[in-house]
Formats: structure tokens, sequence, C-alpha cells
């Protein structure tokens, strides 16, 4: 008992919460044109929605855009849901353009460039990808008696992350980028009487990665 | 119009009579936005069957035993109440083809459901609910003579993850279902070969 108290007791916890931060992330970057941005214009961050089995997430795509937003140097970003609607049906996973020539002809239609124009739109960055959960195992078990309750077990799990982005370019209808981001991270949840979940911020830092990185590529860093 | 008294009783009555069951049931409800399109120079009656006012899916388990009840009238109403008007220089909603040829419009419209499917992860293995939806569109002339019919269909799906229950899952893909019918509609109208021929007649 001792023992625990003793190393054990601090060990345990120490190795748990370095197993919790437990997420690698890589980020590559594909510059093919020149960017930069003046203090009217603003970017918009957009979801592909168009694959069959799954969808990038809102709340990535909304995570990414108010990376950009933040900081001293915080980019102008235009909400999602705002865009889509203000352009409907335009931009709506059957309508969407998928390279930047269509993008040049829709700009054709004067509602579709008063509107880009209203917004101040210089870059649609398209974000595309999904996180994956894989390798659950183990197991926690809970029990409620007349003298208490408490959990025993162990559970544990992997998030794989990956999204890619490309960056148009509005003015000039042409794709000057693309950067894309991968992270994994294993999760921990032991449960001695009480569950202690031990979460790895996958998605988080992917996001945190892919929004900084997007950042530095529109300002033209 | 259709009274309002009709109206609430059409929405209480069949909620009341599924109250009763052990099935869920899930009216669909969203917003939607206006079509951001030119407007066709055309004046058009809208009249909207019973069928697609009163239209509700029932969904069964894989055991036969009714499961969900999708009602989802009401918000097809007011989807095409949102999408007409943005799209068609004047919009009159009446009751019956009568109604509509006395109000002197160039042309009659009647949208009609005509299969609604709905797929689930419990049943398809994948981590996404799925709503497949089949219309039939009529355009008729002022006196009710054939102008064009067509079929569209709609599709949307909303990840397993993002809900916490599957009623709410099912009423946002079939949110999203609505919002493709509108974009499909909106932008295919005018290419609709017999409407591009009466349009280019005019």
């Amino acid at each position: 008992m001792k023992l625990f108290d003793g190393v054990a007791g601090k060990l345990i916890p120490l190795v748990l919460m370095l197993c919790a931060g437990c997420t690698s992330t890589t980020v590559d970057e594909f510059r093919q044109g020149e960017t930069g941005i003046a203090s009217h214009e603003t970017v918009v961050i957009l979801g592909r929605r168009q694959a069959g089995n799954r969808e990038t997430s809102g709340d990535f795509v909304d995570c990414v855009a108010d990376r950009l937003a933040q900081g001293a140097n915080g980019l102008g970003v235009v909400p999602e849901q705002e865009f889509l609607d203000a352009m409907f049906p335009w931009f709506e996973p059957r309508t969407a353009p998928m390279q930047p020539e269509q993008l040049a002809r829709l700009m054709v239609e004067e509602q579709v460039a008063l509107t880009m124009r209203d917004f101040g739109v210089r870059y649609i960055i398209w974000v595309d990808g999904f996180t994956e959960r894989l390798n659950r195992q183990g197991s926690i078990s809970c029990t409620v008696a007349p003298g208490g309750a408490g959990c025993f077990g162990y559970g544990t799990w992997e998030d794989d992350a990956s999204f890619r982005s490309e960056i148009w370019d509005v003015n000039n209808f042409n794709d000057v980028g693309t950067i894309s981001t991968d992270a994994s991270g294993q999760s921990f949840v032991p449960a001695l009487v009480i569950p202690i979940p031990l979460i790895a911020r996958v998605e988080a830092n992917a996001c945190q990665r892919l929004g900084d990185q997007l950042k530095d590529f529109v300002i033209g860093s | 119009m259709t009274n309002p008294a009709i109206s609430i009783c059409r929405i209480l009555l069949p909620a009341l009579l599924l109250s009763a069951c052990g099935a869920n049931s899930v009216v669909i409800s969203g917003s939607f936005p206006t079509p951001n399109i030119g407007k066709l120079p055309i004046d058009l009656a809208v009249v909207y069957d019973d069928n697609l006012l009163d239209f509700m899916y029932t969904e069964y388990s894989e055991t036969g035993q009714e499961e969900y009840y999708i009602q989802s009238g009401q918000s097809h109403i007011q989807l095409f109440n949102a999408v007409l008007p943005a799209m068609f220089d004047n919009v009159t909603f009446v009751d019956n083809l009568e109604a509509a040829a006395d109000s002197g419009a160039d042309a009659i419209f009647v949208p009609n459901i005509e299969e609604f499917q709905l797929a689930l992860p419990a049943k398809t293995r994948l981590d996404v609910y799925e709503v497949w939806i089949k219309y039939n569109m009529r355009l008729l002339t002022a006196e009710g003579a054939y102008l064009a019919d067509w079929e569209l269909t709609s599709y949307g799906k909303t990840p397993t993850e993002t809900f916490l229950t599957t009623e709410s899952a099912i009423n946002d893909a079939a949110v999203v279902a609505l919002r493709d019918l509108a974009s499909t509609f909106a932008l295919s109208f005018a290419r609709v070969p017999e409407i591009s021929a009466w349009l280019a007649n005019r």
C-alpha cells in the first residue's frame, strides 16, 4: 500500500497523462501559385460533402475557420452556412464546382458574382476528410450496490484524422495550393472506481495545425 | 388557401393517433434558403395535392414492426413556399385546379412525392443516416392541359456521430434531402425539354 502511495502513486498518473498527449500530426504543403490577401478581402472554408458513406464534419470546418480568424494576423472568414445559404443553390453537394474552371463558369452567373463580391471572398478553401475510430479494445463494467457504486476495467481506441484542403484563388480562378494534414492518437479510459478518460485530441490537433498552416499560406509568408 | 382549422387538424389528428402506438414519430422541420437565381417571367399558380400535404412514410423494423412515422408534408410546403416565389415573377397558391384556372396564371404547378426511402445505420452498417425521395412534378396550362411531367430525386445524409437521437438524425438527413430537391429543381426547371420549348414559344 505504501508503495502505491509512493513511487507508483506518482508514476501511474504521470504515465497516463503522457499517454493522453500521444498524438502525432503531420502537415504537408504543396504550393503552385503566389498568394496574398488585402485587409478588405475574406476567405471562406467549405467542407466537401460529395462522398457516399462519409462527409466532412461541419464542426471541423468551423474549427479551421475559427483558427484562421484568430490572432493578431487573423483573416476575415465568411461563416460556411452563411455563405452556402447566400449562394444557394450553387454550392450544394450536387451543384458545387469541383474544379477552379467550373468556378469560372459559375461566376458568369450575375447573382453568384455579386454575392461573391459582397462577401469580398478572395480564396475558397475546400476541406475534405474525416476522422476514423479504430482498434477499440478493453471493457469497463460498473456496479451499483447499497453500499456505493464503482467501475472497473480499461478501454482504449485509436483515432485517425486525415484532411486535405485545396485553396482556390477567386480572382484568377486557379488552384494555388494544397495542404494536407494527418493526425493519429491513442485514447485511454482506465477505471478504478471512477473512469478517468484520457482522450487524445486528434481532430483538435489536426484542426489547429491545418488552420495555422492555411493562414500562413494565404498571407503568403 | 386552406382553412387554418383544417390545417391544424391535419397535423394534430395523425399525431394523436400515432401517440397511441409504439413507433416513434418524426415531424420533419427545418429552414430553407431562397434561391439566388434570376426569376423566370412566368405567372404561376401552385396546387398542393392532399397526398403531399399529408405525406407520411412508415419505416418498418427488420421484424416487420412499425418503427418510425416520418411526416414531411408540411416541410415540403414550407420549402416550396420559400423556393417558388424566388424562381418566378408571380406565384399564387391555390386550393385546387379550378381555383388555379380562375387565377389567370400562365401555368399551374402540381408537385407530388412518389417514393420515400430511409436508410438507418443499424440496417446498412454505414456511419450515415440517408433519406432518398422521388418526386413527380407536373406543369399544366391554365386550362389544365398537359405541359410537362417529370421526375426528380433528392438525397440527403447525415453522419451518426453528430447526433444524440435517431429522430434528430433522420430530421437532419431529410432537411438535407429537401435542400437537394430545392437546388436541383431551381437549376433544372427551365432545362426540362417540354418547359424549355414552352418558354421559347411564349
